[in-house]
């Protein structure tokens, strides 16, 4: 089953739910305390990012305590390191552009050294 | 976006990219590679990619629309396993235009599900060195706190998609 993390967690309630957990585990009454929705809709989200893989449970007792699972945020990958690889693809585009155009300017190019 | 930010509360940050590079060119020409419809389209990319200048209106407020195709054929096969089109219109909005030294545009990512559009700005800075001319690009992601506060924990997005289709 693939679930679209970004739809997961473009949810602003689910955003609320995991900013919750983001200093520790809680239990489920706790969560909801600090949420303001029914109990239902915040079990129901914690499902939803629980089968996206954000979030684990472990009973203790008779309560649910959820806590974040950072690897699955790991995995979203990071964009600062997406976009300088871009980056730095594309400046080294434009310096070939840039030695092209010097090279096919020159009106007596110097030979190419293909005599080796 | 110049909202007054709230100071304390709200915790409305920036991600922000610099690259730098010197080439051995004019600042003219170096300008016209980023400014004029041949030269954007001789250098753009991605590597896989044609670019195609659709209308460029160079002014503050004007818009750049291009086009990438794909072009290699791995990339073709890649794009269609991935249920993304392999031609790409991109649109972006010229913020600064100062030649032959400043040049700001923002591009705007709106293609990821479930994620609010999204504004991503550019500035690219140009002045001529003793080695030729130094390229300054930085680049800034604005995004809602949420997005901005995982990324500072180095989280942050799913862009596999951010980086083989935005590309702009």
């Amino acid at each position: 089953m693939h679930i679209d993390a970004f739809e997961v967690l473009a949810d602003p309630m689910r955003r609320r739910i995991v900013e919750t957990l983001r200093s520790g585990e809680r239990a489920v009454n706790d969560i909801v305390e600090r949420v303001d929705i029914h109990q239902s809709g915040v079990s129901r989200h914690l499902r939803i990012l629980s089968e996206a893989g954000f979030v684990q449970m472990r009973p203790e007792g008779t309560k649910r305590v959820y806590s974040l699972k950072p690897e699955r945020f790991r995995e979203l990958d990071d964009w600062i390191s997406r976009y300088r690889v871009l980056w730095e693809a594309r400046l080294d585009r434009l310096g070939a552009a840039l030695d092209r155009r010097k090279r096919d300017r020159e009106p007596t190019p110097p030979r190419n050294e293909e005599t080796k | 976006m110049t909202n007054n930010a709230t100071a304390g509360t709200s915790a409305t940050r920036k991600e922000r990219v610099t690259i730098e590079r010197t080439y051995d060119a004019s600042i003219e020409d170096v300008w016209e590679m980023w400014t004029t419809k041949d030269g954007i389209e001789s250098w753009w990319g991605p590597d896989g990619f044609a670019t195609t200048v659709r209308a460029i209106d160079l002014r503050v407020g004007g818009v750049l629309d291009y086009t990438m195709r794909a072009t290699d054929a791995a990339q073709i096969e890649f794009m269609k396993k991935a249920n993304m089109p392999t031609a790409i219109d991109n649109r972006m909005t010229y913020t600064e235009v100062t030649p032959p030294k400043r040049l700001g545009f923002s591009h705007y990512a709106d293609f990821i599900p479930g994620v609010e559009p999204y504004q991503v700005n550019h500035l690219v800075e140009l002045r001529t060195t003793a080695d030729g001319v130094r390229v300054t690009v930085t680049i800034d992601r604005m995004h809602d706190d949420y997005w901005t506060e995982m990324a500072v924990k180095g989280w942050t997005s799913e862009l596999e998609k951010l980086a083989k289709v935005l590309a702009a």
